[in-house]
């Protein structure tokens, strides 16, 4: 038998947390985002019925990223699926040509997302403007959204 | 990689079907809603693919001379990507879900009545059985979803032997 039998504690050690290669995730603390503004974006949906681009790039300001508070999420995508769907069929290229390639990584998140609930007829609306950011940002685009570490 | 427009993406086999494939794409929309997301849903789910199939031999960082695929063993956080779903509706979706070496594309079939859904768990059933032939299918479908379909980085090199898996390790060796 060994002949150390009294300091044990050396055992119940967990050596992993020490490794320092370990990976730890950034937690950024992010409680102040709040999404995008609900009143302006309805203002811009009710004032511009034709110009919905505005709508759109003030929907996709503020993105709820770094915060942990679900609710937040939910009603900032609840938000851009109405602006989404508000879009006519042959506006939403012009929709997406208006966007610069941050905000298009950002729709293409938001795309995703509102995939995961599917609604009446929300993913009829989401693949249309799935193939048109496609065409704007490439698959890198959507690289961009399978290795991004904080969802929106 | 250029990505060519949506318009001009080539068809499968799979997905070729005689009548509307002739028809441009703004009369499609006309002829039914639920045959009009066919398409998008179908491109939707290569693009993904394509973005998501970028794999790299990796060996298990836990276990010496293993090779595990990450995607099942989840072993570390970095070495996951974020999981994707692509919906048709509520009914029909693909979920992908990829890692630094191996992906798993989770497949729910549309299944309108009672005798489609037990037509399809036993079709899936009977293939998922043969998995091992198949080389690529999962034995167990993931919670929600009716197949699944999860390839390595070996698997997608020597597609005709299914992924020989050993046998990278071995190249490296003898380089």
């Amino acid at each position: 038998m060994s002949k150390n039998t009294v300091a044990a504690r050396f055992r119940r050690v967990d050596v992993d947390e020490y490794d320092e290669n370990k990976f730890v995730d950034e937690e950024e603390g992010g409680e102040n985002q709040l999404g995008p503004d609900e009143a302006e974006v309805d203002s811009l949906i009710r004032q511009y019925p034709s110009v919905t681009r505005l709508a759109l790039q003030a929907v996709l300001k503020n993105p709820p990223i770094n915060t942990k508070n679900q609710n937040v999420k939910d009603r900032a995508e609840g938000l851009v699926l109405k602006v989404l769907s508000a879009f006519k069929s042959s506006d939403i290229e012009k929709g997406v040509q208006s966007l610069d390639k941050n905000s298009v990584d950002l729709l293409m998140k938001y795309i995703y997302k509102g995939f995961e609930k599917p609604s009446e007829n929300s993913s009829a609306v989401l693949l249309q403007w799935h193939e048109k950011a496609l065409a704007a940002g490439g698959v890198g685009s959507i690289v961009r959204v399978l290795t991004a570490r904080k969802t929106v | 990689m250029a990505d060519p427009p949506a318009g001009q993406l080539a068809l499968s086999g799979a997905e070729c079907t005689s009548g509307p494939s002739k028809l441009p794409r703004t009369d499609l929309m006309a002829v039914s809603p639920q045959t009009a997301t066919l398409r998008p849903y179908l491109n939707a789910v290569r693009a993904t693919l394509q973005a998501a199939l970028c794999l790299e031999n990796f060996s298990s960082q836990v276990v010496e001379r293993h090779n595990k695929p990450e995607v099942e063993v989840r072993s570390s956080k970095e070495l996951l990507l974020q999981p994707v779903v692509i919906s048709r509706n509520d009914k029909e979706k693909v979920l992908i879900e990829g890692s630094i070496n191996s992906v798993r594309v989770s497949i729910a079939v549309k299944q309108a009545d009672e005798i489609e859904k037990i037509l399809c768990h036993k079709f899936m059933r009977f293939m998922m059985m043969r998995a091992e032939n198949f080389f690529i299918l999962r034995r167990k479908a993931v919670e929600g979803y009716d197949i699944n379909v999860q390839t390595q980085a070996g698997g997608l090199r020597h597609p005709l032997h299914g992924g020989d898996r050993q046998g990278d390790q071995r190249d490296e060796a003898v380089r």
